[in-house]
C-alpha cells in the first residue's frame, strides 16, 4: 500500500502531483475510493420499464441496471460467469434476459443461469446452475431517483453516506413533486486527465470561470453574471458559498434564485418556470432553501464522481480508465414537473453549454489534460500544486449545514475533497474512514423537510 | 427471376454537369475555408434558415424494444444560423486559449454524391468528412462522419440549408469539438 500521508498537506492545501499520474495510487484508488464509496449508477428514469437496462461502471467494473419485473433495481457485474465475456454490448435497452456472446450461456433479469446451451451433451446435467448466477453489486439504494451502487458491504447506508449533504441535494432532487429526470441519450467523452482534476474542477473552482470561459462567456453574453468575470480576484463576495465538510461532498452556491440560468442565451422560458413555482418550493423546502438555493448556480458534488448543475442543467458522472484518462458522461437533468417546451430547451441549452461541442465544456479538456501530462516528469511528479486560496476563512453559518467558505471563487471545496481522498487513502476499511458532517443540522431546524424514502 | 436486379435502377436524379461540378468546387472550398479559420467567409455560405444538427450517437441493440426517449436522443449539433455565429463568436474572441497555437486541422471531404434535390433549386448532397487535428507534441485526433446536405442555388451562388451530420463514434474521442463539419 502507498502510504499517502505527505501526498496531501491539509495546512498548506498542497497535493503532490504524482497523485494524478501514479499507477499504484490509482490501483490503490480502485480498491478504497471505487471499490468502497457509493457510486452513481443510472437515474430511475433511465429504467423506466421491467427489462430495461442500462451499462455503467463502477471505477473500471463494468455492470448493468437491470429493472426487475417487480419494478425493483438490481445490478449485476456485466460479465459472464463461465469465461468472462462481457454480457451485454448494448449502452441501454430492453432484455428479456442476457445472452453471453461467446458460447451462449443465458441469464434471467434476476442473474440466475437460465440456459446452458448442450446442457445435458456436454455437461451431463452436473453443472451448478446456482454457482454461476450473475455477480450482484452487493449495496444498491436510490436517493430521490439516483440510484447508487456500492461493493463494500461494510459501508455506511446510502442516507449516511450522503449525509447532510442531502439538505442541499433536496434543491435539486425534491423542490417539486415528481422529482427529477434525465434527458437525453449519454453525451460520452474522453478525455486524458486524471479523474480527480475533473472533480475539483467543478466541486469548487469558480475561480477559472471567467478566464479558461472568456469566450464562451463573451459569445454568450453571460459576461456580468454575479460578478464571475470581474477580474479574477475582485469578485462580488457575498454573492454565493462553497459549502463543504460534508463527507467529502460539496456545494458551490450562488444566493439569488436565478443565476443557475444565466449561461442560456434565452432564459425567459426558465425564468417563468422559476417565478411561478417558486411558492411551491419555499413550501416544500422551506424560505431559505426555496427562495436562495432553488434556481441559483449549484455545483452539487457527491464523492468521488458524481457532479450536476441544476440551473445548467447538466449532470455527469466520470468514469476512470487508468491514472490519466476518464470517460466524462453527461445527461441534461429536468424537473419532471418542468413543462415539455422547457425540458427540450433544457437539453438543447446543456448541449450548447456542457455537450461535447459545449461553448464551455471545450475550454476545460485541454487545462485538465495538460494538469495531468505535467504531473508525469520524473521532477514534476515530486512537485506540490496548491489548493491554497482563502485558507482558514470559513466557518459556520445558521441554518446551513456544512463550513462555510464566502463567494463561490475559494478553494475551500477543493481542499475538503483531497481531505476525503487522504482520509479513504489512508483507511483499510470503513471502519477507520471518519464521518463527519460539520455543522449538522438537526431534526428539529425548520428548515429541514421530511424526507420521502 | 423476378429479382430487382432485372428492373432498372430507379435512381435519384443528377444535375446538369455544369452545376454538379461548381457545387462539388463548392464542397472543397468550403473544407479550405473552415481548415483556414476563415469562419466568416464560411457564414458567407450558409443560408439564414440553416439547420446544422448532429445528433448524439449511442450503441443499441439492432432489435431494440426500449421506449424511445421522451425528448430524443439531444443533439451534439442543433444549431441556426444564430448559433453557428455564436460558436464562431467564441472561435474567433482570442479567448480560447486551447486553439493558440493553432491545432492545425486538415479534412478530406470525399464520396460526394451530388443530386438533385426536392425543389428545382435545390441539391441534396451525401459527403463523408474525415478531420484531422493536428494538436500539441504530434497528438492527432480524428473525427470520422457522414454528411447529407442540402444546397439551395441563389443569385449570389450555392448556399447551405440543411446538414445533418452523423459522427460514428458513440463516445467522443477529442476534449473539444472546436471546429465545424
Amino acid at each position: 500500500m502507498i502510504n499517502v500521508d505527505d501526498l496531501i498537506d491539509q495546512s498548506s492545501g498542497a497535493q503532490r502531483r504524482m497523485i494524478y499520474a501514479d499507477q499504484a495510487i490509482y490501483e490503490q484508488e480502485l480498491e478504497r475510493i471505487f471499490g468502497r464509496c457509493w457510486l452513481f449508477l443510472a437515474h430511475e428514469s433511465q429504467v423506466p420499464n421491467p427489462g430495461d437496462f442500462f451499462r455503467t461502471y463502477m471505477g473500471e467494473d463494468e455492470v448493468v441496471v437491470v429493472r426487475q419485473d417487480d419494478r425493483s433495481i438490481r445490478v449485476f457485474l456485466n460479465t459472464c460467469t463461465h469465461r468472462g465475456n462481457r454480457l451485454t454490448r448494448a449502452d441501454r435497452g430492453n432484455a428479456r434476459a442476457f445472452s453471453c456472446n461467446y458460447h451462449g450461456w443465458a441469464f434471467g433479469l434476476d442473474g440466475s443461469l437460465a440456459t446452458v446451451p448442450l446442457e445435458s451433451e456436454v455437461y451431463f446435467n452436473e453443472i451448478d446452475k446456482n454457482q454461476f448466477r450473475l455477480v450482484p453489486v452487493e449495496r444498491v439504494d436510490s436517493y430521490h431517483g439516483l440510484i447508487f451502487g456500492c461493493f463494500d458491504k461494510n459501508a455506511p447506508s446510502l442516507g449516511e453516506y450522503l449525509g447532510d449533504m442531502r439538505w442541499y441535494l433536496d434543491v435539486a432532487l425534491d423542490a417539486m413533486p415528481g422529482g427529477t429526470e434525465l434527458l437525453g441519450a449519454t453525451q460520452k467523452v474522453i478525455i486524458h486527465t486524471n479523474w480527480k482534476l475533473s472533480v475539483e474542477n467543478v466541486c469548487g473552482d469558480g475561480y477559472h470561470l471567467g478566464w479558461s470561459h472568456g469566450g464562451a462567456l463573451k459569445a454568450t453574453q453571460s459576461g456580468d453574471f454575479s460578478g464571475f468575470t470581474v477580474g479574477n480576484s475582485s469578485v462580488d463576495l457575498e454573492g454565493g458559498m462553497s459549502v463543504a465538510g460534508l463527507n467529502g461532498n460539496s456545494v458551490l452556491a450562488t444566493l439569488d434564485g436565478v443565476s443557475g440560468y444565466a449561461f442560456y442565451p434565452n432564459p425567459t422560458l426558465a425564468l417563468k418556470y422559476l417565478s411561478e413555482n417558486r411558492a411551491k418550493a419555499v413550501e416544500r423546502l422551506g424560505k431559505l432553501r426555496g427562495e436562495k438555493l432553488w434556481g441559483s448556480q449549484l455545483n452539487l458534488t457527491v464523492f468521488p464522481s458524481l457532479q450536476f448543475l441544476p440551473g445548467l442543467n447538466w449532470f455527469r458522472v466520470y468514469h476512470p480508465k487508468g491514472p490519466g484518462k476518464i470517460e466524462m458522461w453527461t445527461w441534461a437533468i429536468a424537473e419532471k414537473a418542468m413543462p415539455d417546451e422547457l425540458k427540450q430547451q433544457i437539453l438543447d441549452n446543456e448541449l450548447l453549454t456542457f455537450g461535447p461541442a459545449g461553448l464551455f465544456d471545450n475550454d476545460d479538456g485541454d487545462n485538465l489534460s495538460a494538469c495531468t501530462v505535467q504531473s508525469r516528469g520524473w521532477r514534476t511528479r515530486q512537485m506540490p500544486v496548491y489548493t491554497n486560496m482563502a485558507l482558514g476563512r470559513s466557518g459556520k453559518r445558521v441554518g446551513l449545514p456544512g463550513d462555510i467558505a464566502s463567494g463561490v471563487v475559494s478553494e475551500h471545496n477543493q481542499r475538503y475533497f483531497y481531505r476525503r481522498w487522504q482520509e479513504h487513502m489512508q483507511a483499510k476499511d470503513w471502519s477507520e474512514v471518519p464521518q463527519y458532517n460539520l455543522n449538522p443540522l438537526e431534526a428539529s431546524d425548520e428548515q429541514r423537510t421530511v424526507q420521502t424514502a | 427471376m423476378n429479382s430487382a436486379l432485372s428492373k432498372p435502377l430507379e435512381g435519384p436524379v443528377m444535375l446538369a454537369i455544369d452545376k454538379h461540378l461548381a457545387l462539388q468546387q463548392q464542397l472543397f472550398l468550403e473544407a479550405r475555408l473552415l481548415d483556414d479559420e476563415r469562419y466568416n467567409d464560411w457564414l458567407g455560405l450558409i443560408d439564414e434558415a440553416i439547420c446544422y444538427r448532429m445528433p448524439m450517437a449511442e450503441r443499441r441493440f439492432r432489435k431494440d424494444r426500449s421506449a424511445p426517449l421522451a425528448f430524443g436522443g439531444g443533439r451534439i449539433f442543433d444549431e441556426n444560423k444564430g448559433r453557428l455565429t455564436m460558436r464562431v463568436d467564441r472561435l474567433q474572441s482570442g479567448l480560447v486559449w486551447a486553439e493558440d497555437p493553432r491545432n492545425k486541422v486538415r479534412r478530406i471531404v470525399s464520396n460526394v454524391e451530388i443530386w438533385q434535390g426536392v425543389q428545382t433549386n435545390e441539391a441534396e448532397v451525401h459527403s463523408v468528412v474525415t478531420i484531422h487535428r493536428s494538436r500539441i507534441d504530434g497528438e492527432e485526433k480524428h473525427f470520422v462522419a457522414g454528411r447529407r446536405d442540402v444546397w439551395r442555388e441563389t443569385a449570389q451562388g450555392w448556399r447551405l440549408v440543411v446538414r445533418d451530420i452523423s459522427l460514428d463514434t458513440s463516445v467522443v474521442l477529442d476534449s473539444n469539438m472546436n471546429t465545424l463539419f
